[in-house]
């Protein structure tokens, strides 16, 4: 099982090369140029605040994609319960938010959901569990929100890595702990609102979510997250640490030959993926303004997955760029229009996501960003 | 069907010598106008074991039979002209068609010149013990013993205990012998006479009579000593009767596991592709199977099931088809990179899927052939499902089938030698390419079967396959990869531990959580699964 990821090729190698960085650069730059223009965009009226908030929710993906990107197109870690991190991240902020809307006997409106009678009812058997409790603060919700998944993801990669589960077997245990995740959360006796989720949030911070100032606040802290995350990352892979990481992928037994303890550094990793899950889950909540357990089903982890692919494994732009050209078509091609005589039907779309998979797989190993490396790369050739 | 048939035969042979017929001379003694001759004569109507008799009977009781022109008729619906004329339409006894005159019109009879034969309030009573009595000398043993089951929750009375005493002595069935005893003990628990009562329960007790438990907890003297221990022995009989619906439910939902897991087996287990369209595989069996059903016209209760014998084949067939197509354009470019197998394949199943569901839409149903529907009641209380005891079978004979081809043709040694060593058997001139194939075709063919199986079982949706591919998977990983006998004991043991569970501590749900978690707490501490393979091949 060694070699076998290694296969196609990465540029990753020749990452070092001054032209693959000033690209990067410059893609880099252009991408957040644009993104930073959004919101002056909106002001103008040009675009409308749904579109930028929509782009937001995109941008909180795309940070699950990088830490994706950190386990799978770096350590060659196949990890398919992303979007159990994501989801808890997601559920702090969201009972946090339960918290800031219609309370009754201090008890979040959404809650009741749980509970065998009406919304408001009191027949004092209703309590705020304790876990409803603890994200009653705005601070500590954002700390755990991005320390809890960390935590877990720890927890699971510390028993999966110190017994050597490798490959496949380490995705579909994680796939399999996701599905336990989802019906655990689905459970109305676990008081976080079975499977209606939680939903209909007002305020954050003290301030209207409905409001179109609010949502452009949201996404410009999406935007600087993705940012910082990506910086971070990007410090991360350039370090001796990455160095690691990318030999734990290409041969794993000749590093530990070599004196080193990979499954330290696959935990370290995968909990650090698991932090920027959560934090894209906190991000995210409040823009999408729902959480439920449907966000862990199975083809939510393995379109997560697809992101990284399509974007180019074992690239960080790669990452990004994937999850919000995914997230792009997806908005296209799930609503209706038509170009001439032919009509285009929302229920297309999972076909051509399938498609998607295989053509990604099949021939573009590397991606989008591997095609125009490609195509500048000949450019620059030529010149 | 026989027995209806039997009856038809008997009504025919009733109507064409109506005057012979001594059922025809008791029933015109029951409008006689004498008490007793009316008694006596209900009770050898009751004694004469006349199938026929029973809705006969039945109408006697509600006052629609008459005598006319010296034969007994059954009165329909009354009939009133616009004079406000009352008339009676009147049928033949036992076949209840109407009786026609010559030319071909209805008999209506005026109301004042028909005579109705109808018992006294105080007959109606034992009018229905000559029912029972009557239902219970039935010839089909399913039906006497039903009605020896209802007998006992009926009302009190000696008629009946005797008559269940006397079953219960010469019956020639045992289970119908037993029910006997149960019933009239039953009966004779509301007789109201304390030595009787404790006579029956006593017996209650003996038997282990589940249907007893509540009238024993309502008894006046619920809490005296014999009663309770009759209850013990009952709660006895009840756990057992749970162990078994246990292990019965843990037992077919591991074949469908292991049938499920089977195909995993070869295609993950053997070559190591994680083809996650193997649901989609099983989704297409099962919508194969839906086409023969649509193909052969066949409707729910059609006894001509020559779509289910023949769907077998082509659910196997058009699954390997299709699992031929995946492995000639996606599968095979993947064989050394198995994550990306995963991704592809994935797609591969979301194409499926929605192709399904533009083509079929979202539900369809299959129906289940005649000589599935229904089961065999073992003991009281302990029934298996024809369709379940199907499945298992179905189950066995393809893990021997794929046992067998593997060790005993030439094909399965092809696969062994590709799987163990490729290059040596590419060497040895084996054609690993046409191999490969053939090995994902057969996998994929066998979750076809799968899907077949699941079609006796419940509604069939283009997305039916992902809520077992998970768990499939689990159970190849939990019995070791590559091993037949340890997908076999895993998906059996992953079946029966969900059931156990579900059935004794927990719901469902948490059932399948704690499943989940045992399988990944397993996987820590036997990281190749139950079987796992020794030597240079462990590694891998």
């Amino acid at each position: 099982m060694t070699n076998v990821e290694t296969g196609s090729g990465y540029y990753l190698g020749s990452l070092a090369g001054s032209s693959a960085k000033q690209l990067n650069k410059g893609f880099l730059g252009s991408i957040v140029a644009l993104a930073s223009l959004l919101p002056m965009l909106a002001y103008a009226g040009i675009i409308s605040v749904e579109t930028v908030n929509m782009i937001g929710r995109y941008m909180a993906l795309a940070i699950v994609a990088l830490g994706l990107d950190l386990i799978w197109g770096y350590t060659g870690i196949l990890s398919l319960c992303q979007a159990l991190f994501f989801s808890i991240g997601g559920y702090a902020m969201g009972i946090y938010l339960a918290h800031q809307g219609t309370l009754h006997n201090g008890i979040p409106e959404a809650l009741y959901v749980v509970y065998p009678y009406k919304v408001g009812e009191t027949r004092g058997m209703e309590v705020l569990p304790w876990f409803w409790a603890i994200f009653k603060s705005f601070n500590l919700t954002l700390i755990l929100g991005i320390l809890l998944p960390g935590l877990l993801a720890g927890f699971i990669g510390f028993l999966g890595f110190k017994s050597r589960v490798k490959g496949v077997y380490f995705s579909i245990l994680t796939q399999a702990l996701t599905v336990a995740a989802m019906m655990f959360f689905s459970k109305n006796e676990m008081k976080l609102c079975g499977t209606n989720g939680l939903t209909h949030f007002k305020t954050i911070a003290g301030f209207d979510l409905s409001d179109p100032n609010v949502k452009i606040a949201l996404y410009v802290v999406t935007l600087i997250c993705l940012i910082v995350a990506y910086l971070l990352c990007l410090a991360i892979t350039r370090s001796r640490f990455g160095r690691v990481l990318l030999a734990v992928r290409d041969s794993e037994t000749a590093l530990r030959f070599a004196g080193y303890e990979p499954f330290a550094f696959k935990t370290a990793i995968f909990a650090f993926a698991g932090m920027l899950a959560g934090l894209a889950g906190l991000l995210y909540t409040p823009q999408a303004n729902i959480i439920t357990p449907s966000y862990m089903e199975a083809r939510w982890s393995i379109l997560m997955v697809i992101w990284v692919a399509v974007g180019g494994r074992g690239t960080l732009c790669g990452a990004v760029v994937g999850a919000l050209l995914i997230n792009l078509l997806y908005s296209v091609l799930t609503s209706q229009w038509s170009i001439g005589s032919f009509d285009w039907k929302p229920e297309y779309w999972p076909i051509v996501l399938g498609l998607l998979f295989i053509v990604v797989v099949l021939a573009l190993p590397n991606g989008v960003i591997g095609v125009w490396r490609k195509m500048v790369g000949k450019v620059t050739e030529l010149d | 069907m026989n027995w209806v048939n039997y009856l038809k035969l008997l009504l025919l042979a009733g109507a064409v010598s109506v005057q012979a017929d001594p059922a025809m001379e008791q029933l015109k003694k029951l409008g006689s106008s004498d008490k007793d001759v009316r008694a006596a004569t209900l009770q050898e109507i009751a004694n004469s074991g006349d199938q026929r008799m029973i809705p006969v009977l039945s109408d006697y009781r509600l006052g629609s039979l008459f005598l006319y022109e010296d034969n007994v008729v059954l009165g329909l619906d009354i009939y009133t002209n616009d004079d406000l004329d009352e008339f009676v339409p009147i049928a033949e006894l036992f076949s209840r068609e109407p009786l026609l005159k010559p030319d071909g019109s209805a008999y209506l009879i005026p109301i004042e010149e028909i005579e109705c034969i109808e018992p006294s309030r105080k007959e109606r009573k034992s009018v229905l013990e000559a029912i029972t009595l009557l239902e219970l000398s039935a010839p089909d043993n399913e039906q006497r013993l039903e009605a020896v089951r209802k007998t006992g929750l009926g009302e009190f009375s000696p008629i009946l205990i005797s008559k269940l005493r006397n079953l219960s002595e010469s019956d020639p069935k045992r289970g119908i012998r037993r029910a006997a005893d149960e019933s009239s003990a039953l009966l004779q628990l509301r007789s109201g006479d304390p030595s009787e009562q404790a006579v029956a329960i006593e017996m209650l007790g003996k038997l282990r009579s589940v249907r007893s438990r509540s009238f024993l907890e309502n008894l006046d003297n619920a809490d005296a000593p014999a009663v309770q221990k009759a209850l013990k022995r009952i709660t006895a009989k009840e756990r057992q009767i749970s162990t078994f619906n246990i292990l019965n439910s843990g037992i077919s939902t591991g074949s469908v596991l292991v049938l499920m897991a089977l195909g995993l087996a070869v295609t993950f287990g053997m070559m190591g592709i994680i083809n996650m369209a193997h649901g989609e595989m099983m989704m297409i069996g099962a919508y194969t199977t839906y086409c023969m059903q649509q193909l052969f016209r066949h409707t729910p209760d059609d006894p001509h099931n020559m779509f289910f014998i023949i769907a077998l084949p082509m659910a196997f067939l058009v699954s390997a088809l299709f699992g031929g197509l995946i492995e000639w354009t996606v599968v095979r470019r993947l064989y050394k990179r198995p994550l990306e197998s995963l991704l592809a394949t994935y797609g591969v199943g979301l194409i499926l899927i929605q192709t399904t569901r533009l083509i079929f839409g979202d539900n369809r149903s299959c129906n289940t052939p005649t000589w599935l529907q229904g089961g065999v009641e073992i003991a009281e209380g302990m029934s298996l499902s024809f369709n379940r005891i199907f499945i298992f079978i179905l189950c066995a004979v393809c893990v021997g089938g794929v046992v067998a081809l593997m060790r005993y043709t030439t094909l399965g040694l092809k696969m062994r030698a590709v799987i163990q060593n490729r290059d040596m058997a590419a060497s040895m001139g084996i054609n690993t390419r046409m191999t490969d194939s053939f090995t994902f075709m057969l996998g994929s063919g066998l979750a076809g079967v799968a899907g077949y199986a699941l079609t006796t079982i419940g509604g069939i949706t283009p997305d039916m396959g992902q809520n077992y591919i998970v768990d499939s998977f689990l159970v190849v990983v939990t019995g070791g990869v590559g091993n037949l006998a340890g997908v076999v004991c895993s998906g059996m043991g992953l079946g029966l531990l969900n059931k156990f569970l579900e059935g004794t501590l927990f719901g469902a749900v948490w059932a399948k959580i704690i499943v989940l978690m045992v399988v990944i707490a397993f996987i820590q501490y036997k990281p190749s699964g139950l079987f796992a393979a020794k030597g240079r091949l462990a590694d891998d």
